[in-house]
């Protein structure tokens, strides 16, 4: 009945919106008409023409209202008001067209930051990979409980478990397995990023067109022959070998490996394509040294993607694959490769970042962190435009208080105003737009100074899409809000009279409004100042050792079973070597790496039993460790020469003074005895200062040096050196290599790392600069505006109290003692905001050596004092206004 | 003169379907039919009519059709659609039920 009903009608409602003039013209006479015949009746009846006519009109009623009621009912009426509001807010915005620009142009800048950066997150973290059919695109992510440590842990597949599951599943028509990994290009002293993959990677992932060249043949993953083959992705061909275009078939090396290179990846064919050479992932012994991960039995390294054969559903594979895995988990017990006994557990994925288990708190926090901030940008801009309609409204006044009193509903004033809003926001959503597509680019592009390996495709999406109508829709309301309320909130008579002097916004509005935009602001720029000051900091570092004259050579050298007696000797001539280079002092080993943290062992006294212990970071290092590391002794000694002995583990150790603070507080720690986690009895012989090797700036907690043992081959190689190290660096390098061709390493001094870091970190911090920039600035605009809009409220208020004796700079400080108590708590609501970002922020990167304090109060002081200062600024020339007025003008307009 | 009640609303609308379900009226005449049908008991202004003549038209109760009358003039008639015939039917086996129901209790309190 309601279809047919509405079939039926449709036509003719229709026909009423396309031609309503018609219909007004035809209800006119449909009415006069009737009138008419009235009138005729009554002249029939006897009556003269002036009572004939007056009886008709009576009889008819309230001809103008029955006209509004019948006009109502054509079903096109919300429409026509809809479209009247429009009408009104286009001519409203042309009669102030500076106004309007500030608005869309605020809110524009405001949406497209927040667009464009969700449309980068969107592309690499919430969607699959590839574009060809994503619905058969699956990812397994293997949960393992009772492996190693024995808690339960997402990890990956080893060799067995891929080439199980790519002889059994039924499900899967398809599998294909990569490892990320990185190594040295060429004679390059930077890592570059690498991908081991079986040779369908690119078939899987739905890329089957190389720009150029060749994928990988099926014959080329071939176990034991190892085709020396890679394939270089896009943008690494375009920055690395300056896209020749006779790349095809030249020898490239990775590793020191020979590689010919058959293909180009293109960029723009998957949601991101990771790695930016992809090389066959049987290659990985030759590229990886030390470790043969392929043959290795119990080694997960592998992550595995596939496609669903038709038919099969995500749950048919898990169930198939869990099947599967635990056959191998049965397998790993009985031939007892593995002393673990694992049990998995199998999710099966659509390959987005999100869903993988293993990452979807961090990628959340991510998105929190990047787009908590922007959301507060387009707050800022929100306030801003909420000021802008404010005053606009209250310039208004007089027009919407006869609206008012002519009879126009409440509902459809808010619906004009909102109108308006959403006016203002569709164009600077659209305009956004523009900003949406390059923002992700500029991003990209500073991180990665235009060498960014992988590429994320940016285009629309129905996420994206979604996530900008949201966030319209947030706009248009919060914007209108303060609007819809001053209209509402109008004293009729006191705007009717004209008495415009008279009505004012509330202060508590104004005040509201520059609380809001300085805790917006401190926020972020907060954000700006804990990013601007990591560079300087890593770089103002004082660790504690040297860093300037300490080489950190990276050596992968396979110690394992048969190798080591290779290893021996290579290590011992490398040693011979490079004590005999020229401005080499001195060589050494320590295990732990400065500026990483590893997790702490438990140390204990000889009385306490195991569990009772203290935990305290162990560091195997060799004789010449602290000369070269130029570690104070504090008390006692060293290890000397003498004490390496040639049948084991030396039973001596040196603490730090915080392990001898926290071991013995009064007592002295010489001649005192330890037991190691494997009860091992040490006797402490020295106590050395302490350093700040772990996190930068951050004195380390206590620390536990033990003597590396003669035959020992564990351990990073560090070479003391003197004068200049670029030289150095060349001649460490060569020496490694006519020992072993293999070795192709890129020495570098602590102190070029820690540059190093600090690049990659400045690049991020740029990116935060400008947003905080953009925010610091509409935060000033915003007190600025509010300020001088209350300014021009109060003048009335500012010419009488001068009459009434008030002097110039009692105004000036009035209005200025006003905005500074707003500041000031905006500040204090800036800092309850800004220190649960913080607290997440150093959840986030508790792992980093990156020294983030949970409530830093230099930051929240800089920040403080930099938007004070800013908006005093914004504050001097509307309180410089005020202190101008003329009473006389203004008292006379009354 | 003021809008009509929901319930001498609803009774209007009955009623114009009723009338025009017999005939097709131009307002005017249908003002007067109406009033020669329910006397004095609907103490609506004629033009009360219209608004509600114009919401039938669009629930397509009825549909409307200038028509030449007397003296070169014109006139908009109504009339019944087929929906409108289908509505009226079931509006009147309603009050049918109701009037029904409501004359069986008043009987009851009478005993």
């Amino acid at each position: 009945m309601r279809i047919e009903n509405w079939l039926y009608t449709l036509p003719l409602r229709l026909r009423s919106l396309v031609s309503r003039n018609r219909w007004d013209a035809d209800l006119d006479e449909e009415l006069r008409d009737h009138i008419d015949r009235q009138f005729e009746e009554n002249l029939a009846r006897g009556m003269d023409r002036e009572e004939a006519r007056l009886t008709a009109l009576r009889m008819f009623g309230n001809l103008v209202a029955l006209r509004e009621q019948t006009h109502d009912t054509w079903a096109w009426t919300p429409l026509e008001h809809i479209w009247q509001n429009f009408r009104y807010a286009v001519r409203s915005a042309r009669r102030a067209p500076l106004l309007s620009a500030i608005a869309i142009l605020a809110l524009a800048l405001g949406i497209g930051l927040n667009t464009g950066v969700f449309t980068m997150l969107n592309a690499m973290f919430l969607t699959a990979p590839t574009l060809v059919n994503p619905a058969s695109f699956v990812q397994l992510c293997p949960r393992y409980s009772g492996w190693f440590t024995g808690a339960d842990q997402n990890s990956a597949f080893t060799t067995e478990d891929f080439d199980a599951i790519r002889n059994h599943s039924q499900t899967l028509e398809d599998v294909a397995a990569q490892q990320q990994n990185s190594a040295l290009l060429e004679q390059g002293n930077k890592n570059i990023p690498i991908l081991l993959a079986s040779c369908n990677y690119f078939h899987v992932l739905g890329i089957d067109r190389p720009l150029m060249g060749r994928f990988f043949a099926s014959g080329e993953c071939q176990r034991g022959t190892g085709t020396q083959v890679a394939v270089l992705s896009e943008p690494l061909w375009k920055h690395q070998f300056d896209g020749d275009p006779a790349i095809i078939g030249k020898t490239i090396h990775l590793n020191g490996v020979p590689l010919a290179v058959i293909g180009i990846a293109p960029s723009d064919a998957a949601n991101y394509l990771l790695g930016g050479i992809f090389v066959p992932y049987t290659l990985e012994p030759q590229l990886n040294h030390a470790n043969d991960l392929l043959a290795s039995p119990d080694t997960p390294w592998l992550s595995i993607t596939g496609r669903l054969r038709t038919g099969s559903t995500r749950d048919d594979a898990r169930a198939e694959l869990t099947a599967i895995m635990n056959q191998q988990d049965r397998a790993y017990v009985e031939r007892e490769i593995s002393a673990f006994n694992r049990t998995t557990s199998l999710t099966i994925t659509n390959g987005s970042f999100i869903e993988n288990p293993n990452l979807r708190n961090l990628v959340l926090g991510l998105m929190v962190l990047m787009l908590g901030p922007l959301a507060l940008i387009l707050l800022l801009a929100c306030s801003n435009v909420a000021t802008l309609f404010l005053s606009r409204t209250l310039a208004r006044r007089g027009e919407i208080a006869i609206r008012l009193a002519l009879g126009v509903s409440r509902s459809r004033l808010a619906g004009m105003l909102l109108m308006e809003s959403l006016l203002t926001v569709c164009i600077g959503g659209t305009l956004s737009m523009l900003l949406a597509y390059r923002v992700p680019l500029l991003i990209m592009d500073t991180m990665a100074a235009g060498k960014a390996t992988f590429v994320v495709l940016i285009r629309p999406e129905w996420r994206v899409l979604g996530y900008l109508a949201i966030l319209m829709a947030a706009a248009t309301v919060l914007s209108s809000l303060m609007p819809i309320r001053a209209a509402f909130k109008l004293d009729l008579l006191t705007a009717l009279k004209g008495r415009e002097g008279a009505a004012t916004v509330r202060s508590r509005t104004t005040s509201g409004l520059i609380v809001t935009q300085i805790a917006l602001g401190f926020v972020l720029v907060c954000a700006a100042v804990i990013f601007g000051r990591i560079p300087g900091l890593i770089k103002g570092v004082d660790p504690g050792f040297e860093v300037h004259h300490t080489l950190a050579v990276p050596l992968a050298v396979n110690t394992s079973g048969n190798n080591r007696a290779k290893a021996q000797i290579f290590y011992s001539a490398l040693e011979a070597k490079l004590l005999a280079t020229p401005g080499v002092q001195s060589v050494a080993y320590a295990s732990l790496h400065p500026f990483n943290q590893s997790p702490p062992d438990e140390i204990r006294l000889p009385s306490q039993t195991k569990g009772t212990g203290q935990p305290a970071s162990v560091d195997d290092v060799s004789t010449s460790f602290f000369s070269l590391f130029d570690i104070r002794l504090m008390r006692g000694r060293v290890f000397l020469p003498s004490d390496v002995s040639s049948t084991g583990a030396s039973p001596l150790a040196v603490v730090s003074q915080a392990f001898a603070r926290q071991f013995w507080p009064a007592g002295d720690p010489l001649g005192k005895t330890i037991v190691m986690p494997d009860d091992r009895h040490l006797t402490v012989v020295g106590v050395v200062a302490d350093t700040r090797s772990e996190r930068f700036g951050v004195l380390d907690g206590p620390r536990l040096y033990t003597l590396r043992g003669p035959y020992d081959l564990t351990g990073n190689l560090y070479v003391g050196f003197l004068g200049s190290a670029k030289p150095l660096e060349t001649a460490v390098r060569d020496a490694v290599k006519s020992l072993d061709p293999t070795q192709i390493i890129a020495p570098q001094t602590i102190w070029e790392s820690l540059e190093s870091q600090a690049e990659s970190i400045a690049a991020l911090s740029h990116i935060i600069l400008v947003m905080a920039s953009v925010a610091l600035l509409m935060a000033v605009a915003g007190v600025y505006g509010v300020l001088s809009f209350a300014v021009n409220q109060r003048t009335r208020e500012f010419g009488i109290k001068m009459v009434l004796g008030a002097s110039r700079a009692t105004i000036f400080r009035s209005v200025l003692l006003q905005a500074i108590q707003d500041i000031a708590i905006g500040l204090m609501c800036g800092v309850a905001l800004a220190e649960p970002a913080m607290l997440l922020f150093n959840r986030l990167l508790a792992k980093s050596p990156l020294p983030l304090r949970k409530f830093d109060l230099t930051v929240f002081a800089t920040s403080a004092l930099l938007l004070a200062v800013v908006s005093m600024i914004a504050m001097y020339l509307p309180a410089i206004r005020a202190m101008r007025t003329d009473p006389m003008r203004v008292l006379r307009t009354d | 003169m003021s809008k009509p009640s929901d319930l001498v609303q609803g009774t209007l609308d009955l009623l114009i379907l009723k009338i025009l379900a017999l005939q097709s009226l131009h307002g005017w005449a249908l003002s007067q039919r109406l009033k020669q049908v329910s006397g004095d008991v609907l103490q609506v202004s004629d033009g009360s009519l219209y608004p509600a003549l114009h919401k039938l038209e669009q629930q397509g109760w009825i549909k409307a059709e200038w028509k030449p009358t007397e003296n070169n003039r014109r006139a908009k008639f109504y009339s019944l659609t087929r929906l409108g015939h289908r509505h009226l039917e079931k509006e009147a086996a309603n009050w049918e039920r109701l009037s029904s129901a409501i004359s069986v209790v008043m009987r009851l309190t009478e005993v």
